[in-house]
């Protein structure tokens, strides 16, 4: 019933997506355009500018908020987001060392995004193994931060020593899915395919984590391999996200979040939220953006933080965080 | 040789009383030859004899070449690393003193300059410091106003001591845009300058430097209404509002030098591909350096070579 | 306070005068050699260069003889790089101090709960908007702000302080967004201008910042020396501080009031630079042992690391400048991460 209230959301969301925009073609004219009459302007408007857009941003909620409820299952912490724990961070990094060394920001292909997102992730995880932080919420989380300060800050100086670089990245490291090539989608189908399939078969085992290390060893799992496979999975997922999008955060926190409010702390049960809430705030986010500084639009990244650090700050505040 | 002294002592007498006598009327700063320059912060004695000079306004360097002089250092061109490329071979040996962003006061200090040509944003508190160097020439001059290049390669040249030479090389420009417009023959044409960046195209102000040129030639700019006032251009324009920058002719341009690949970079977006000029064959690329970030007679007239080359040539198939 | 003299003199019982006067000489040790390192980098910073100087160049010029755009340099361009060095560190390094002590963890400063990213959001706000408020108030005004929304929203420092810093975080985050969107809505040539404030610069900075600065770290160095033997109380458990006569509540809050004013005063003239105001307090401690406040020679760390970042950023890459406050991110955060995973658990 739930599952079917935010399929609902979601699908109201899309057809918002498709209906309105920056330009200046009227509603009327776009629901024409959608059942493929109307002018030819409101036709490509719809079908070649808003389509592309809304499928990326439909395909990157879903990614964020997968890999942010994977993330806070495994690390049994609620704050864990791939945004917050610098793995976006590492992607851009990557990406910001690849425009260096000659790439151009539209044609760029997914592989340093991807190579950078596992690296930050690894990093992450092998600082948080190291001192058993994965316990310490706050230590991980504060980990995960500086981590992004020096990543963020390394790619600002790679910004300063070169002005093309800063031209080309500084739309993109906020974060946007305008303008971007839809042809990015289908270079990371592959990661998101694998991904898919490595969620479908270890969310069992992973849900037997989130009781506990006894409870997955009892069941005959082990939950090293499903540690390392699930972070693969994250990264593959993050990779994706910012190569198509660039680097959001809290989209991880909050969906995740939202999911466990509405259908239980089983992962197993929230994660269809997930799948369905992730891309109606994405969507919804990216609806703002057009409609807020026309004939310009803003980047989602800056409004996906304005809606999400107010819930981090909400879960402070309510107290919801264990140790804290 | 003491006769042409006495001379030429008369004539300057003459001269000054002949100023003194317009002056009253209006205030040219043609004819002020005594090197007092009238500046944003003040007006600025400047001693005979200049010889080291150090610019840091992109336009001032323009200038300063222009009217025959090699200023021993200048900051970086926007998006690059040295001296705007139109100019790089005319000064082979300057030095970089920073960035447009940051102004290394210590490099400029190494120089030992005797007269600093700054740009007209100049702050008070790095004025401060600069005038204490060498005098310092901040022109008071709107850089979006009507003919800003003009009247800031003026106030350079005055400091310089060469407004006489600059008056001819404008009058020049002037007799070179005029036949250019002949050459394009036609009146109307309408034209959109954009800089391509990859969060999307902006529109360049018909205020700038090269959209002025462009209009006396004969284009007529469109989209000023995406441009708040006081901005040299657009925020980034949405894809779904690319119509803004439809226009016969399209002058596209990106921070780097490198044109053509902003060309294959707008390409690659399937609103672009829709605009007129697109589709008619009228994207005219341009070297951002020159286009969009430089100013100055030397800028005025690669620019207008860029017309004559590339639209003139472009015109003649059709 | 009749606690503390109690302290004093069941100290004065144990030990005896003359090795009193040894430990002392003994403990101060560390505090003398930094002032001594701090003048060798002061005068290094002064010597080194795009045009670098002899050793007896400076004293010459220091006598006021010597080329007289030499002496220029010194005086004018470098002198008040390093003045507003050692001042700002020294308040960063302050700041991050007293922060650490009221929050009663060591993760806790100024930088990492936002306070100088908030700081810098209202000035280009304000640069923007065209408001007639000079920056450094704008800095003091957004440090306030952030601080007291941190305090509503966290409901006090909590016991290890841990809500603090994540609301920080959070609030730090929207800051930087704020900081951004504004700045991706302005002309580039305002983006230049600005640029000082977003990432924290010692070029040309403002004498008259510097002057109030330089009073106001000054005074709130004087009044933290003077209630220091109560911040040291305030490091123990809250029930130990109660038995020993502090009122921790109005405490805090007097230690966060003094920390936010110091950091915005440091702020008003560089911009932000907060790593300084988490690395001066942990190398103090680390020569002067945890067990007490090492005021001064956090004050003189603070001081050393800005002189050494401003002198890295603007001969590293000559002529071009790093602004000081990406050199210090740089070097300060595989710190703070070696910190995070090398230090027992329980510590932070």
């Amino acid at each position: 019933m739930r599952l079917l209230l935010s399929l609902c959301l979601l699908l109201v969301m899309l057809f918002a997506s498709m209906l309105i925009g920056s330009g200046n073609v009227p509603f009327v004219d776009a629901l024409a355009a959608l059942g493929n009459q109307g002018s030819e302007t409101a036709r490509f408007v719809v079908w070649e500018l808003r389509f592309s857009r809304t499928l990326m941003a439909l395909v990157v909620g879903v990614c964020l908020a997968v890999a942010g409820a994977l993330m806070q299952t495994l690390t049994k912490n609620p704050l864990a987001e791939p945004g917050l724990m610098g793995v976006s961070a590492g992607s851009a990094f990557a990406i910001g060392l690849a425009i260096l060394f000659g790439a151009g920001a539209a044609d760029l292909s997914v592989w340093p995004a991807q190579i950078g997102a596992l690296v930050g992730c690894l990093l992450v995880i092998w600082i948080s193994q190291t001192q058993n932080l994965a316990n310490d919420p706050v230590r991980l989380v504060l980990t995960g931060a500086t981590l992004s300060a020096l990543l963020l800050s390394s790619t600002a100086i790679i910004l300063m020593l070169d002005d093309r670089v800063a031209d080309e990245i500084r739309f993109w490291i906020m974060g946007s899915v305008a303008g971007r090539n839809v042809n990015t989608l289908y270079h990371v189908m592959p990661s998101l395919v694998i991904a898919g399939l490595i969620v479908a078969v270890f969310i069992r085992p992973l849900a037997s984590i989130g009781l506990g290390e006894t409870v997955a060893v009892g069941l005959g799992h082990n939950p090293n391999k499903i540690r390392m496979v699930i972070i693969i999975a994250v990264a593959l997922l993050v990779g994706a996200a910012t190569a198509v999008a660039g680097p959001l955060i809290f989209v991880g926190l909050v969906v995740p979040f939202t999911a466990r409010a509405i259908a239980g702390t089983d992962i197993r049960r929230y994660l269809w939220q997930c799948l369905l809430l992730g891309p109606c705030l994405l969507v919804f986010a990216d609806i703002i953006c057009r409609v807020i500084v026309p004939p310009s639009e803003l980047p989602v990244g800056v409004l996906t933080t304005l809606i999400g650090a107010p819930v981090l700050l909400f879960l402070v505040h309510t107290k919801r965080i264990p140790r804290l | 040789m003491k006769f042409s002294l006495y001379l030429s002592r008369v004539i300057g007498f003459i001269f000054h009383t002949v100023l003194l006598a317009v002056s009253l009327g209006f205030v040219s700063p043609l004819w002020a030859e005594n090197r007092l320059v009238q500046t944003q912060y003040g007006q600025i004695d400047v001693p005979e004899g200049i010889k080291r000079v150090v610019t840091l306004h992109e336009g001032a360097l323009d200038a300063a070449v222009a009217l025959g002089i090699e200023p021993l250092g200048a900051i970086a061109t926007r998006g690059g690393k040295g001296v705007a490329t139109y100019l790089a071979d005319s000064v082979p040996e300057i030095t970089i003193v920073g960035t447009a962003r940051e102004i290394n006061i210590e490099a400029i200090l190494a120089l030992r300059p005797d007269l600093i040509l700054a740009s007209p944003t100049m702050q008070k508190r790095q004025y401060n410091l600069l005038s204490k160097l060498a005098p310092t020439i901040v022109p008071a001059v709107k850089l979006l106003s009507k003919d800003a290049w003009k009247n800031n390669s003026r106030v350079y040249a005055q400091a310089l001591g060469k407004s006489v030479e600059l008056e001819k090389i404008l009058i020049n420009l002037d007799q070179r845009i005029t036949s250019t417009k002949n050459q394009l023959g036609q009146e109307g044409l309408t034209a959109t300058l954009v800089r391509w960046t990859p969060q999307g195209p902006l529109l360049m102000s018909p205020d700038i430097n090269s959209a002025q040129i462009l209009a006396q030639v004969g284009f007529q700019l469109k989209g000023k209404e995406a441009i708040k006032a006081g901005r040299p251009h657009s925020d980034p324009l949405s894809q779904e509002n690319l119509n803004l920058i439809n226009a016969q002719w399209l002058f596209l341009s990106s921070v780097n030098q490198d044109g053509n690949k902003a060309l294959q970079t707008a390409k690659l977006s399937p609103a672009f591909t829709r605009l007129e000029a697109v589709k008619n064959n009228r994207v005219i690329v341009v070297d951002g350096q020159l286009w969009t970030s430089s100013s100055g007679p030397l800028s005025a007239k690669a620019i207008l070579d860029d017309l004559q080359q590339q639209v003139l040539s472009t015109q003649k198939p059709n | 306070m009749n606690v503390l003299s109690e302290i004093k003199k069941s100290e004065n019982k144990t030990v005896s005068r003359q090795s009193r006067f040894r430990t002392s000489v003994f403990q101060n040790m560390p505090v003398i050699g930094l002032m001594l390192l701090l003048l060798l980098v002061a005068c290094s910073a002064l010597m080194l260069g795009t045009v670098s100087l002899s050793l007896e160049q400076l004293q010459s010029i220091l006598l006021g003889e010597g080329d007289p755009l030499l002496q220029f340099m010194v005086v004018e361009i470098r002198l008040p790089r390093v003045l507003s060095a050692i001042v700002t560190g020294a308040g960063f390094a302050l700041a991050g101090l007293l922060m650490q002590i009221l929050a009663r963890n060591r993760l806790a400063t100024p930088s990492i709960i936002g306070i100088d990213s908030a700081s810098t959001t209202f000035v280009v706000i304000g640069l923007t908007a065209g408001w007639a408020i000079a920056p450094h108030w704008l800095a003091l005004l957004g440090a306030f702000v952030t601080a007291s929304l941190i305090l509503v929203v966290a409901r006090g420092t909590g016991t290890q302080g841990h809500r603090f810093i994540i609301t920080g975080l959070g609030i730090g985050a929207i800051a930087s967004a704020m900081t951004q969107l504004v700045l991706s809505r302005t002309n580039i040539d305002f983006v230049n201008q600005a640029f000082a404030w977003t990432v924290g610069s010692l070029n040309t900075p403002s004498v008259e910042a510097l002057k109030i600065a330089s009073v106001g770290i000054l005074i709130s160095f004087i009044i933290t020396l003077f209630f220091r033997r109560t911040l040291q109380i305030m490091q123990f458990s809250d029930a130990r501080a109660i038995v020993l006569g502090c009122s921790i509540d109005k405490m805090r809050l007097f230690c966060l009031v003094l920390s936010v004013v110091t950091t915005a005063l440091a702020v008003s003239v560089v911009g932000p630079v907060g790593f300084i105001s988490l690395l001066g307090p942990e190398v103090a401690r680390r020569l002067l042992g945890q067990h007490k406040i090492p005021l001064l020679a956090t004050c003189l760390v603070g001081s050393i690391f800005m002189i050494l970042a401003d002198l890295i950023g603007r001969t590293a890459f000559a002529p071009l400048e790093l602004p000081v406050g990406m050199v210090t991110a740089i070097v300060g955060s595989p710190y703070l991460l070696w910190l995070l995973t090398r230090q027992p658990k329980g510590s932070i």
